[in-house]
């Protein structure tokens, strides 16, 4: 049960995390064309918007999530407009410094705004339901795979019945040709902005429910989210999340004890687990497990 | 416009009247490391509190070196020996200062002493970097500290848990060099005293979650958990996995975690009963309880609106007092003199300097009498190390008002 409770639950949970994370990272990706790498601080905006709603008003964190989403959707929206547009034609590796450069000043904007102390959504702490006297199982734990699996069927739904999704989709296998076929392609780097900033924000989210808000918190989940990203393929959703939920479950797996009594792992090296996923893949399939893009 | 040319001509004037009465006697200026930011952020405005109490009774009370103004320079250590390097490097080659007091932490003090300080010549007097091995710094007499070495907090801990009735603990400290040095002298002397370590486990602050290292070693079915570790790091997050996962239900820890947002995060009900943390006591004791020198400070730091019980305002007074005090005695701000001074000032026979008592200080130097300061968090006599000897501790649990309660 120890292998349940402590490696196999926490695992899938971190693992949807990571997906909801990697999703918007491959769609910009994919889109854009470029690593963008204030992703992560879009994460932790997220889950610090949500921490002023819920100590405003003092709801349950979760009903915030569609504000907070929207919120930082605006932000990010605004981001792409004052940086990256004028930067479209730009070579990329120009965008990537200055997604860079970006990360540094939202992560800095943020400790400014709310400070560097760590924090948490609700005080105290929370119980799980104890099942068969052994499992036991956090009730946020099912809501946040619960709430991230239906994001997940959102952007499903999004991305094969809608006429953005379908844009999107043509963008991220040939802008060149999308654009020929008079698909509006500022409106689809609006719209994938809009999915990318709206997931990640829930990412963070789930992540300082699950655990507690700091501002360093998106800036740590970049490394296995981009690992996911990688694992998928480049400009693979679906990819995406299926390397979040990889990376999310063999990063808590490899510290359980599996031959004797000591952890496999020791702990501390759990995020080296993410990186050397993210190596072998560059080196043995740069494609991905979902036959993605290669550069 | 013209008001704010009247305002800058008015400010040029008092400028100019300023440097006229500064020009008589040299203004001094000591750096004041400390971990500002970072995870022991919520214990490091007390402790500055009582830096700047010190300095604040020296100037009071007829300035340094013949009317100057005692002049503590912050820099942001950040618990972090990159970070404190940096702001080493920035006192010292910047700032030009004579000597620094701090930083906070002990892998601060380390990192700043070992690349900064010892090189340059600047004596370095830490009130709160307390783990063992600062002791055998190659420091050629340049570090001190007025935190007694955890050599003694880790044997008060053991001889707690043990004399509390706790047989077997397991222990987890944080990767640093104040938690490793606490955590690796706690099990030696836990065993010592015949208890066993279950498990122990050096993790990396800053996770999100500990809940695999932590039923690893619930596996081991000890009574209770030692956490050694800095609050803002790591500390909150394994309580709080702990009493989730129902992995352990008694904690013991030490000053590193004593901030009340602890209690806030968790809740007091939560963890009444449960915890216990070991600090240096912070008064020294007199013949029947606290004795004239920590009244005297405490009575001063009250009146500025400060808590003197927080963990090492006290010693941070002393620092910030020794530190005038050597510099006087030296008789100019000359690094080279202050480390012989600081021994002269601070180690017996001399006539008695309680805090506070500036003026009789600087009169009995400058008619050449040797003095002896008794600082508010003990009598404070360097040995060879530069070290404090033993100290007593108090043990804190959480009170019936939801802060840190020392327990009889």
């Amino acid at each position: 049960m120890e292998f349940v409770n402590f490696h196999l639950i926490p695992g899938l949970v971190l693992g949807s995390i990571y997906a909801l994370g990697a999703i918007g990272v491959t769609l910009t990706f994919g889109i854009l064309r470029f690593a963008n790498f204030a992703h992560g601080e879009t994460m932790t905006l997220g889950a610090y918007l949500t921490l002023t709603l819920v100590l405003l008003a003092g709801w349950h964190p979760l009903l915030f999530l569609p504000v907070a989403m929207a919120l930082t959707a605006l932000f990010v929206l605004g981001m792409d407009r004052v940086f990256f547009r004028p930067l479209r034609r730009a070579p990329t590796i120009i965008l990537v410094i200055s997604s860079f450069g970006l990360m540094l000043m939202v992560r800095s904007l943020v400790q400014v705004v709310w400070g560097v102390k760590l924090q948490s959504f609700s005080k105290g702490i929370a119980l799980p339901w104890v099942f068969f006297d052994s499992l036991r199982v956090f009730p946020k734990h099912v809501v946040i795979a619960a709430a991230a699996l239906a994001l997940m069927l959102g952007v499903h739904v999004l991305l094969r019945h809608t006429r953005t999704g379908k844009a999107m989709r043509a963008m991220s296998d040939s802008p060149e040709l999308a654009r020929l076929t008079g698909i509006d392609t500022e409106r689809v780097i609006r719209a994938t902005w809009i999915v990318g900033a709206g997931l990640a924000a829930a990412a963070g989210i789930f992540l300082a429910y699950d655990t507690h808000v700091e501002t360093l918190m998106g800036f740590k989940m970049l490394l296995p989210v981009f690992a996911a990203a990688l694992l998928g393929g480049i400009g693979r959703p679906y990819g995406a999340m299926a390397g979040g939920l990889v990376i999310g479950v063999v990063e808590e797996l490899s510290t359980y004890a599996w031959i004797g009594s000591e952890p496999l792992l020791p702990p501390g090296y759990k995020a080296g687990v993410a990186f050397a996923i993210m190596v072998a893949m560059l080196i043995w399939r740069p494609s991905g497990l979902f036959r993605g893009r290669v550069f | 416009m013209k008001h704010i040319r009247h305002l800058a001509a008015a400010g040029a004037a008092a400028l100019l009247a300023a440097g006229g009465s500064a020009a008589i006697a040299a203004d001094v200026k000591v750096g004041s490391a400390a971990g500002i930011t970072g995870p022991i952020e919520g214990l490091v405005p007390p402790i500055l509190a009582g830096r700047n109490l010190a300095a604040t009774h020296v100037n009071e009370q007829g300035g340094i070196l013949g009317g100057g103004t005692y002049m503590l320079v912050p820099g942001d250590s950040q618990c972090n020996p990159k970070a404190a390097v940096d702001a080493g490097t920035k006192l010292v080659n910047v700032e030009q200062v004579v000597a620094v007091i701090g930083p906070s932490c002990s892998g601060a003090t380390n990192g700043m002493a070992q690349s900064v300080t010892i090189p340059a010549g600047v004596v370095t007097l830490s009130d709160s970097a307390t783990a063992p091995m600062i002791s055998f710094l190659e420091d050629g007499d340049l570090v001190f500290r007025a935190a007694p070495s955890d050599g003694y907090q880790s044997s008060a801990l053991a001889r707690f848990a043990w004399d509390a009735g706790l047989r077997k603990i397991a222990v987890t400290y944080a990767n640093d060099d104040y938690n490793a040095g606490l955590g690796e002298a706690f099990v030696a002397a836990f065993e010592q005293i015949g208890g066993t370590i279950t498990g122990k486990q050096a993790h990396e602050p800053d996770r999100q979650s500990y809940r695999s290292e932590l039923s690893t070693l619930a596996g081991g079915g000890a009574d209770a958990l030692a956490v050694f570790a800095y609050f803002g790091g790591s500390g909150i997050t394994i309580l709080r996995n702990s009493l989730e996962n129902a992995l352990f239900d008694r904690f013991l820890g030490a000053d590193g975690m004593m901030d009340n947002s602890v209690i806030e995060q968790l809740g007091a009900d939560t963890l009444r009963g449960k915890i216990t943390l070991s600090q240096p006591a912070p008064e020294a004791e007199g013949d029947s309880g606290p004795g004239e020198s920590y009244t005297a400070f405490a009575e001063a730091f009250m009146a500025a609106g400060h808590e003197p019980t927080a963990p090492y305002v006290s010693h941070g007074y002393d620092v910030a007092f020794l530190m005038a005090l050597a510099i006087e005695k030296a008789g100019a701000a000359d690094r080279g003199k202050i480390s012989a001074a600081l021994r002269e000032v601070a180690n017996a026979p001399g006539m008695v300097i309680r805090p506070g008592e500036w003026q009789k200080a600087r009169e009995a130097i400058a008619a050449g009498e040797d003095i002896n300061y008794e600082g508010a968090s003990g009598a404070i006599e360097f040995d060879e190390n530069g070290d404090v000897s033993g100290a007593t501790y108090t043990f804190n649990g959480v009170g019936d008002d939801g802060t840190w309660t020392p327990m009889k």
